[in-house]
C-alpha cells in the first residue's frame, strides 16, 4: 500500500457507511527499533491548512477555538480502527464519537435546524 | 425500458438545460455585431463539451468517483484547494449573472426593475434547493427550459441563407474591431465549455447510481444532448444576425436582446424571449448552486445529496444557502448582469485549464478507469480546445478591459 496514493485524501466511512470527511493527515511513530508505523489518521481543518502553509494551519486552529465546536485537538482516529482501504477508507467507529463530524453537527444544530423545513439532525 | 426512458430524459434535460444567460448573451452579441462569423466558436465549444460530458459520465460510471472526488484524491489537498478557489469564484460570478438574467426577464414581463427582483428570485431558487429533490431540479427546470426551442423556430422563420451561415463554421478574421471579435470568441467558448456542467453531470451520475452498463447511454446523451444544445446557441446567433444586425442594434442591454425575437414572431417574440430567459436562467441558477455545493462537499468528504433533509447534510445545505444569499447582494445594488455575464464567460475560458487539465490526467489514469481510459481522440480534442480558449482568453481579456 502507498500511503500517499492509497490513503491520504481518501474518503472516510464509519461503520454505518456515513461519510466522515477525508484523510487529512497521518501520524507515524518512528521508534528506536523496528520500522516506522502509522498510528493515527487526522481529520479536520488545521491539518489540511498546514499542508498548504504552517501559518494557515495555526490560523485555522486559532479560529477553530473561537468559533463553532471549539475543539482543542484535531480529530484523531487510531489506525487500528481501519477495516479496509479501497475506494474509501472504512473504519470500525461511530463517526459522531470521533470528533470528525463535530462541524457537521454544529452547523446542523446551530444553523440548519433553525430554518423551517431543515429537519432535525437527532432523527438520524 | 427504464434505460430508454432515462436516455430520452437525459437528452431532453441536456437540451432544455443548455441555454443560459451566458450562451444567449454571447451568441446574441456575436450575431448582432459580426453576423455568422463567430458560429465556429459555438461549434468548437460544443464539440469540446460533448467530449467533456462523456468523460465525466464515464469517470462516474466506471470509477464511482465524481470529478471533484477524484481530483482531491489523486492530486492532494493543496492542489485541490487552488482548483476549488478558481472554479468556485468564476462559478459564483456566473450564478450572479443567472440570477440577474431571471431578474431581467421579470423586468421585461412586469416593468419592475431587476434589483427589486434580486431577493425574491434568490429566495425561490434557495427554497427549491431546500425542499426539492435532485430529479425535480434536473428534470423540472430542464423541461421548462424547452421553451428555448423557440429560438430555433424564430431562426427558421427568418429564412437564413444557409450557405453563408455554413461558411461561419470556419474561422475567418473580421474586417474591423478585432479585439471585440476575439473577446466574443473567448466568451462563447467559456459559455459553451462551462466546467460546472461537468461537475453537475458527474454528481448526477453518482446520485443516479450509474455503473458500466450506462456507458452507451452516457455516450448518446453527451453526443445528442450537447449537439442539440449547441444548435440552440447557433439559432440564437442566427436570429441576432438576421434581426438585430441589419438594424444596427448591438446587444448592450437586455431590452435590446429581447427585440431579436420580434422580427420573426411579432406577436409573441418579446414574451417568448422573456420566458425563455426566465426558465433557462432559473435552471442554470439551480444547477450552478448545486454544482458549487457538490464541489465543497465532495472535496472535503462531507455527506452530500440533494435527496435528503438539509439537516442530514448540513454543511452541503449551508454552502448553497450562503452562496445564493451572497449572489443576491451585487444585484440588489444594481450591478449590470450583462457586464458580469461577459466577464465571467471570458474568465471561465481563462480558468479552464485549472479544472480540465487535471481532469484529463485522471481520464488517462488506469487506477480510475482501467480499460475505459481516454483514447487519443478525446485527449487531443479537449486538449487543443482548452489550449485555444486559454491562449485567446489571456490575450483578449486585457485588450477588452483596456478598450472598454
Amino acid at each position: 500500500m502507498h500511503l500517499v496514493r492509497d490513503v491520504l485524501d481518501k474518503k472516510l466511512m464509519d461503520r454505518e457507511d456515513c461519510p466522515m470527511g477525508r484523510v487529512g493527515g497521518l501520524v507515524m511513530h518512528v521508534g528506536e527499533s523496528g520500522p516506522p508505523r502509522v498510528t493515527h489518521i487526522l481529520v479536520g481543518g488545521p491539518t489540511l491548512w498546514m499542508r498548504i502553509h504552517p501559518a494557515l494551519g495555526r490560523l485555522s486552529s486559532a479560529l477553530g477555538q473561537m468559533w463553532g465546536p471549539r475543539r482543542k485537538e484535531p480529530a484523531k482516529i487510531p489506525w487500528s480502527r481501519v477495516e479496509t482501504v479501497g475506494r474509501e477508507v472504512k473504519l470500525d467507529v461511530e463517526g459522531k464519537d470521533t470528533g470528525a463530524l463535530d462541524w457537521e453537527i454544529w452547523v446542523a444544530r446551530h444553523i440548519i435546524e433553525h430554518i423551517p423545513g431543515g429537519g432535525s439532525e437527532e432523527e438520524e | 425500458m427504464k434505460k430508454i426512458l432515462q436516455l430520452s430524459l437525459g437528452i431532453i434535460t441536456s437540451v432544455g438545460g443548455f441555454l443560459e444567460i451566458g450562451s444567449v448573451t454571447t451568441a446574441a452579441q456575436a450575431g448582432a455585431q459580426f453576423g455568422y462569423k463567430l458560429l465556429w466558436a459555438i461549434l468548437l465549444g460544443t464539440l469540446c463539451l460533448i467530449f467533456l460530458i462523456e468523460m465525466s459520465g464515464r469517470l462516474a460510471a466506471v470509477s464511482k468517483h465524481t470529478i471533484v472526488d477524484a481530483i482531491r484524491e489523486r492530486f492532494g489537498f493543496p492542489f485541490f484547494f487552488f482548483v476549488l478557489l478558481g472554479t468556485v469564484l468564476v462559478a459564483f460570478m456566473v450564478l450572479v449573472a443567472e440570477l440577474g438574467g431571471i431578474g431581467f426577464a421579470l423586468q421585461i414581463l412586469t416593468g419592475i426593475r431587476f434589483p427589486w427582483w434580486a431577493l425574491p428570485v434568490s429566495f425561490v431558487v434557495w427554497l427549491l434547493m431546500w425542499k426539492g429533490t435532485f430529479s425535480l431540479i434536473e428534470n423540472g427546470a430542464s423541461l421548462l427550459g424547452l421553451v428555448t426551442v423557440s429560438f430555433v423556430v424564430a431562426a427558421l422563420r427568418l429564412n437564413p441563407d444557409w450557405t453563408s451561415a455554413a461558411s461561419g463554421l470556419l474561422p475567418t478574421l473580421p474586417d474591423d474591431d478585432k479585439s471585440k471579435y476575439w473577446f466574443l470568441a473567448v466568451s462563447i467558448l467559456g459559455a459553451s465549455i462551462s466546467p460546472y456542467l461537468t461537475f453537475f453531470y458527474s454528481s448526477g451520475a453518482i446520485e443516479d447510481k450509474w455503473d458500466r452498463t450506462y456507458l452507451p447511454i452516457n455516450r448518446v446523451i453527451a453526443a445528442f444532448g450537447m449537439t442539440f444544445g449547441g444548435l440552440l446557441s447557433m439559432a440564437v446567433l442566427i436570429v441576432a444576425a438576421l434581426a438585430l444586425r441589419p438594424k444596427g442594434i448591438q446587444v448592450e442591454t437586455f431590452q435590446q436582446a429581447a427585440l431579436m425575437m420580434t422580427t420573426a414572431l411579432p406577436k409573441w417574440g418579446f414574451y417568448l424571449f422573456a420566458l425563455s430567459m426566465l426558465f433557462a436562467c432559473f435552471g442554470a441558477a439551480l444547477e450552478i448552486s448545486l454544482a458549487i455545493s457538490y464541489f465543497f462537499s465532495q472535496g472535503f468528504g462531507w455527506n452530500w445529496s440533494e435527496d435528503v433533509e438539509p439537516s442530514s447534510d448540513a454543511r452541503f445545505a449551508f454552502v448553497y444557502t450562503l452562496i445564493i444569499g451572497f449572489a443576491a447582494v451585487p444585484l440588489m445594488f444594481g450591478v449590470d448582469p450583462i457586464k458580469i455575464t461577459m466577464m465571467s464567460m471570458a474568465l471561465t475560458s481563462a480558468t479552464l485549464p485549472l479544472a480540465i487539465v487535471p481532469f484529463l490526467f485522471l481520464m488517462n489514469d488506469p487506477i480510475y478507469l482501467g480499460k475505459h481510459r481516454n483514447g487519443w481522440i478525446s485527449n487531443t480534442v479537449v486538449g487543443v480546445v482548452i489550449l485555444i480558449s486559454f491562449v485567446l482568453a489571456v490575450v483578449s481579456i486585457p485588450l477588452e478591459i483596456m478598450g472598454g
